[in-house]
């Protein structure tokens, strides 16, 4: 039986990721642009943390931890900036994003740790 | 208060990780993600054959996780869809306000609100979308693709679009929840600076979000078309025979990429300008025009982006029921391409009455002009198919013509604001809202209604049924032509656009337009029964070429799809229905005879 004409038989036609890189990434702008830190924040976290895996299930990303930590990095990066080089409001915005990378560096460390102790 | 407001955020989307954590978990096997459960690789790429993911989940996880390009399609039909109904009844309600000419049932703040959500809405969330559904369930099927390009960006693109829309439609229930604090934009779909930047109410900020991210999606759904059209067709689809309605969804998708991306950096100039003090648009920086120039740059491209795809559907569908090839398919072809060209230069015929300098009103003045050339080409190629043809005046086919008819007026009357001085005198007037609606709702929507009437049997394999769908056509048909008509004339009155009263000497047509909206707002209710009840009980095609489209010797590869679906299904199909592989129902065997 064909049951999927038109489909070859390895593609995988399901992904849990995309749902929430699109409402990751729709919830950390209404954070940064109100702004609300915790909104800001979470949803730096859960668009970061879908980018990553969509990435990994996709093959371009090998370790979905060391992921974590390339991505923590440039968060880590673009929040220093802008919460050395700005004040007020500003300055919170930078802050959620600085914050944000704090957390995806300790989860990407973590799972690391986490991984080679129960491998 | 803020204290208690800002950790009542933090519980709420501590609880919203956690609960996304918690499905992950349940739906990926984490284990997979260590290098050394897996063997030590941990490089887990497409086709690696994860035994799980090789069917589509069950329920309402299937809709949530699909990045099949057919699911996808669905999907995006049923969001613009919805999108139609808002949009629809927000303009119900404004013209049951002007049945009169005081404000008698909703205030004039309320009108204003109404009147931006009715044109975002329709443009963004409903007739982007809507083509995109065509896109996405048929361009594979149609150049012998497996998939679309990037499966998952695919998914990516649809999921932006319901956050989309919650943002775009939040200040309606904001105002109600937060007495009014925030309340919805009233703006206008332009979000002409001074006035988008100086209305402080935080509902605008969140429609521009929304805005910006539905941006992001038509984007990344135009990437990847173009990466699908290039790089996925099949072996026997090459330039020279890619059908019509691929090369519009292509050329399309090319104007998305240029003018997508200018929306999205001036929207956030705009809510710069609203949040952080920036002067982009204020007198001393860059001034309000600027606004004008960089929306209607993206402007004037949207109105191609959102009929060059119907343009593809007409002359996709309506040669299979004139018995005739498309006339001159080339030059169809060739009168997209330059239309895609063309449409970047035309933006500043909405700005003839701003006191821009006369020299570029007339350039923009030719342009204009010259893009009614491959226009009338599309136009007469349409008419020169039909003519001497073996018409065959089914739904699908009656929505073509509907459109063609509809388009003539729009067209025309384009032309003649096309035209400095005419514009001048019926700028700003219901002039200009006639003639845009006769192409978005006269035109869009009908060929948007004839492809899915067309393709019904292929998704649903079952057939619509056809007397309804004869009635949501004159519906239609009369309610547009009535209200639209009525618009151009209360234009030549010199009735201006966007107010929710008006003088009494305009209550007469005021009040046809009404009607002809009414008659419209009816015709889809029945469309809408239609799909739903056909769907569910309609009766099931009994063979793969519904249309008889062997016949006249223009089935498409889709229809083999289809044809090759039914063969070859045993009990289910990936729409989780039954499909009968023989006859045997004497009463639905009628459908598809009775339409053809």
């Amino acid at each position: 039986m064909d049951e999927q004409p038109g489909l070859s038989d390895e593609y995988r036609k399901a992904s849990p990721w995309p749902v929430f890189v699109a409402f990751g990434l729709a919830i950390f702008e209404v954070g940064i642009v109100w702004p609300l830190f915790p909104v800001a924040v979470g949803g730096l976290l859960l668009f970061v943390g879908s980018i990553v895996g969509i990435l990994r299930e996709s093959g371009y990303v090998a370790n979905p931890w060391n992921g974590l930590v390339t991505a923590s990095v440039l968060c880590l990066v673009v929040g220093a900036v802008i919460t050395l080089t700005t004040t007020g409001s500003v300055h919170l915005r930078g802050l959620a994003v600085l914050v944000g990378g704090v957390v995806v560096l300790a989860a990407g460390v973590f799972g690391s740790l986490f991984e080679s102790t129960h491998a | 208060m803020v204290e208690a407001g800002q950790i009542a955020l933090t519980v709420v989307m501590g609880v919203l990780l956690v609960a996304v954590a918690t499905f992950l978990s349940r739906y990926e096997d984490w284990r997979s993600y260590s290098p050394l459960a897996s063997g030590g690789s941990g490089y887990v790429g497409e086709g690696s054959g994860q035994a799980h993911h090789s069917e589509k989940p069950a329920g309402i996880v299937r809709w949530l996780t699909t990045v099949d390009h057919k699911d996808i399609g669905i999907l995006y039909g049923a969001f613009g869809l919805f999108a139609f109904a808002w949009g629809g009844i927000a303009v119900l309600l404004m013209r049951a306000e002007l049945a009169t000419a005081t404000s008698q049932i909703i205030g004039a703040n309320f009108y204003n609100a109404l009147m931006t959500t009715h044109g975002i809405t329709m443009l963004f969330l409903f007739g982007t979308p809507i083509l995109a559904a065509f896109g996405n369930y048929f361009v594979p099927l149609l150049i012998g693709a497996d998939d679309m390009a990037f499966p998952r960006i695919n998914a990516i693109a649809f999921w932006l679009l319901p956050p989309a829309a919650v943002l775009i439609w939040a200040g309606f229930p904001l105002a109600t929840l937060t007495g009014g604090d925030i309340s919805a934009a009233e703006t206008s779909w332009t979000m002409y600076t001074p006035l988008s930047v100086e209305q402080m109410n935080p509902g605008v900020d969140l429609m521009l979000l929304g805005l910006h991210l539905s941006g992001v999606s038509a984007t990344m759904g135009a990437i990847n078309f173009i990466a699908t059209i290039f790089s996925e067709r099949g072996e026997s689809v090459d330039w020279a025979n890619l059908d019509i309605f691929s090369w519009t969804m292509l050329t399309q998708s090319g104007i998305i990429l240029f003018s997508f991306p200018l929306l999205g950096s001036a929207l956030v100039m705009l809510l710069l300008d609203r949040n952080l003090g920036t002067t982009f648009f204020a007198v001393d920086g860059g001034g309000a025009l600027l606004w004008q120039h960089l929306f209607w740059f993206f402007g004037h491209p949207e109105v191609y982006i959102l009929v060059l795809p119907p343009m593809g559907l007409v002359s996709l569908i309506l040669p299979r029921f004139s018995g005739r090839k498309l006339f001159g398919f080339k030059f169809v072809v060739y009168s997209t391409l330059a239309i895609g060209v063309l449409s970047f230069g035309v933006w500043a015929h909405h700005m003839f009455s701003t006191g821009i300098d006369p020299r570029i009103r007339a350039s923009f003045m030719a342009v204009s002009l010259a893009i009614a050339v491959p226009s009338a080409v599309k136009t007469f190629n349409w008419i020169t198919t039909m003519w001497n043809g073996r018409i065959r005046l089914v739904a699908p086919m009656l929505f073509c013509i509907g459109f063609v008819q509809n388009f003539i007026i729009g067209g025309v009357t384009g032309v003649f604001l096309a035209s400095v001085p005419v514009d001048l005198v019926l700028h700003d007037t219901y002039y200009v809202v006639g003639h845009f609606h006769f192409i978005v709702m006269g035109a869009i929507a009908m060929a948007g209604f004839a492809g899915i009437y067309y393709w019904f049997p292929l998704y649903t394999g079952r057939m619509y049924q056809k007397t309804l769908a004869k009635w949501h056509f004159w519906l239609s048909m009369i309610g547009s032509n009535a209200t639209f008509i009525a618009m151009l004339i209360l234009g030549y009155g010199g009735m201006p656009r966007r107010y929710a009263t008006y003088l009494p000497e305009f209550a007469n047509m005021h009040l046809i337009a009404t009607a002809g909206a009414f008659i419209m707002g009816f015709g889809q209710l029945i469309f809408v029964w239609n799909i739903v009840t056909s769907w569910l009980e309609g009766p099931k095609v009994q063979s793969g070429d519904p249309w008889d489209l062997e016949d006249v010797g223009m089935k498409t590869k889709e229809w083999a799809w289809f044809e090759r679906k039914r063969d070859t299904a045993i009990t289910v199909t990936d729409g989780g229905e039954e499909v009968a592989t023989d006859g045997g129902e004497a009463d639905s065997a009628d459908a598809d005879r009775d339409e053809t």
